[in-house]
């Protein structure tokens, strides 16, 4: 069981409102849906870990704080991120498309490693289905991503979405990080702490 | 839309993005928008596309330049002191764990045409090639005398009273000659022309003061600059102003500022639509009748493909040439990041080469510093096209603009930013 290295990674997560974007991540990270979920005021960003055989995966999750709801995300959002998530639902087929187009966004502007994967959430409304997905199966391999219905209010594939990313993602080197270290900005009086990370 | 906000911001650079986010933070409502289709006006970053875009008629980058999109050019001239307001800020507001930062590797002022390191405190002055060995003594026992001054202590203050004398009367008595004074003055306290030296000798001491600490916490340089450049700073606090729930819309084109009949401001009109408010906050230009111009500063932009030269193959330095270096009334500014900061294409450097306009030729102004170079690959505005902006000041730091913030602040809130008890979000698991 005992883990050995750890590897931390940035995950963002991307798309339409209401898809469910901030239920994934607090089931993922609490365990816990809210039906009427409200925006987690204040948090940057939250942590969560996946244990896979001999490392760990620490996660930094990044939610969208509703910048895109007017087009307005700012790129340092996805800056620097190893992983995404792009989410629809598939109970509407325009939020497939807004995926699509978020796919291409990340493309264009992340890293050109970044591992994205595709989640159709809200799988536990089967009966309102409006997506079908093998459509979605075939997008997401047309376009190398990795694809899993989800459903944050079912508990379903919450963890293992997450855990087929840890699996994806490369862990031979922390490939990012500039060589020359980077100055972590602490409390302005803890100047004799150490400067660097 | 045509909700009721407690306060509108107009334009996402720097200053306004920071007041945004005090503004949310303090569960103020908040409405910002800006009328670029990007954040950060006139602090953004370009990529190299945009940079040509912007300055050029229609030419591509040339392959050499490589790829568009490993460049953030950022387009005014500014690094962030170390122990600086800013840095409080970010520190103040958990901004400085969304962005990551690096410090800068030098800080150089230039003498009779050649590049020296900035000597700072009083051990540095004894080892410097910039002063001969008599005007080391003195300068050392200047610094000693700034750094030890202690309000608190009468037996440290050497009868003067630095509320009222002038700086010049306490160089005069320390004997420093005019090479010693210009470093001091400019590259260390940082003042953009001569006007300090018949001011209080207190400015210019909090002026060596910050320097020395900014230096002392990371070493090599007093400054730090953001990975992926500082278009990321205006970003970074617009996220925090969302993740409190300011509501964002770029791209949106403001029609007017609404003023009640007493003249007090009540709304903003876009696209037809106006959003009620309290107080509305912009930059400079979204209020076109209402500011006056003080003062042009002229910008070029060089990427180079190696570092400058004399300076130790820093991936990033500032270079001060100081006014009476280049026969002139305000200093020339020079400052260098680089592939090392995600802001170039491996092997690349982008040096930003920057005065306060005196003449009605600009870009020959900057010529003293362009000299310092070596050789230039690409230049920006190339010839003729003067790049010329007002709404951020020469200075190479963000303390004015952080002083800006908290006047706006001030006046909305009625009390000053109380640092000592930051927001704690609901709590990032850690
Ligand atoms: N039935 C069902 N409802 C879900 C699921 N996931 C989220 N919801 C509901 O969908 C609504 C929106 O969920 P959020 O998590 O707030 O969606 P979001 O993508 O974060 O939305 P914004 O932050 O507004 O962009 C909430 O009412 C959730 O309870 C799911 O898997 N199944
Ligand atoms: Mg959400």
């Amino acid at each position: 069981m005992a883990a050995g290295k750890v590897f931390q990674f940035k995950l963002v997560l991307l798309g339409e409102a209401a898809v469910g974007k901030s239920s994934l991540v607090l089931r993922f990270v609490k365990g816990q849906f809210q039906e009427f979920q409200e925006s987690t005021i204040g948090a940057a960003f939250l942590t969560q870990s996946v244990c896979l055989d001999d490392v760990t995966v620490k996660f930094e999750i990044w939610d969208t704080a509703g910048q895109e709801r007017y087009n307005s995300l700012a790129p340092m959002y996805y800056r620097g991120a190893q992983a995404a998530i792009v989410v629809y639902d598939i109970t509407n087929a325009d939020t497939l498309a807004r995926a699509k187009a978020w796919v291409k966004e990340l493309q264009r502007q992340a890293s050109p490693n970044i591992v994205i994967a595709l989640a159709g959430n809200k799988c536990d409304l089967a009966s309102k289905r409006a997506v079908d997905d093998e459509e979605a199966a075939q997008y997401a391999e047309d376009n190398g991503l990795l694809f899993l219905e989800t459903s944050a209010k079912g508990a379903i594939n919450v963890n293992e979405i997450f855990i087929a990313i840890a699996k994806k993602l490369p862990k031979n080197t922390v490939e990012t990080r500039p060589a020359k270290p980077v100055v972590q900005i602490d409390e302005p009086s803890s100047s004799k702490k150490k400067g660097c990370c | 839309m045509d909700d009721k906000y407690d306060c509108i911001v107009l334009g996402t650079g720097l200053k306004e993005c920071i007041i945004s986010g005090l503004m949310s933070v303090e569960r103020k409502k908040v409405l910002h928008m800006d009328r670029n289709d990007f954040y950060g006006g006139e602090s953004a970053s370009l990529t190299l596309d945009q940079l040509f875009q912007r300055f050029t008629d229609g030419q591509k980058p040339p392959e050499s330049l490589g790829s568009s999109r490993d460049y953030q050019i950022d387009l005014i001239p500014k690094f962030i002191m170390a122990n600086g307001a800013l840095v409080n800020m970010l520190v103040f507001t958990g901004v400085n764990r969304y962005l990551e930062f690096k410090k800068v590797d030098g800080s150089f002022v230039m003498r009779g045409g050649k590049v020296y390191k900035v000597p700072a405190t009083d051990v540095e002055a004894l080892k410097s090639s910039l002063m001969g060995f008599f005007q080391k003594r003195k300068c050392k026992n200047f610094f000693a005398f700034a750094q030890n001054y202690d309000d608190a202590d009468p037996s440290t203050h050497k009868g003067f009273n630095i509320d009222e004398t002038p700086i010049k009367d306490i160089f005069e008595y320390y004997g420093l000659d005019d090479n010693t004074v210009e470093f001091i003055g400019h590259a260390v306290a940082l003042n953009k022309d001569d006007s300090y030296l018949t001011r209080p000798a207190r400015e210019t001491f909090d002026r060596m003061k910050l320097y020395a600490d900014s230096l002392a916490r990371y070493g090599s340089s007093p400054y730090l600059y953001p990975l992926y450049g500082l278009g990321e700073l205006p970003q970074g606090f617009a996220r925090l102003s969302a993740i409190y729930g300011g509501t964002y819309m770029l791209q949106k084109p403001i029609e007017e500022v609404v003023y009640n009949d007493e003249g007090r401001v009540c709304g903003v009109k876009s696209e037809g639509e106006v959003a009620a408010c309290d107080f509305v906050v912009g930059d400079p230009s979204y209020f076109p009748d209402k500011v006056r111009q003080t003062g042009s500063v002229v910008r070029c932009i060089c990427i180079l493909n190696h570092p400058i030269p004399s300076t130790d193959n820093a991936e990033s330095c500032q270079i001060i040439v100081p006014q009476r270096q280049a026969g002139r009334n305000s200093d020339i500014y020079i400052s260098c990041v680089s592939y090392a900061h995600n802001v170039a294409a491996p092997g690349k450097w982008i040096v930003l080469v920057s005065t306060t306009v005196e003449t009605d030729n600009p870009l020959k102004e900057l010529e003293p510093g362009f000299a310092l170079l070596g050789e230039i690959e690409a230049r920006f505005p190339s010839k003729d096209g003067v790049f010329i902006t007002t709404s951020y000041d020469a200075t190479t730091h963000f303390e004015t603009s952080c002083d800006d913030v908290f006047k706006v602040y001030r006046a909305i809130t009625g009390h000053d930013i109380d640092f000592d008890n930051p927001p704690r979000p609901d709590q990032d698991d850690e």
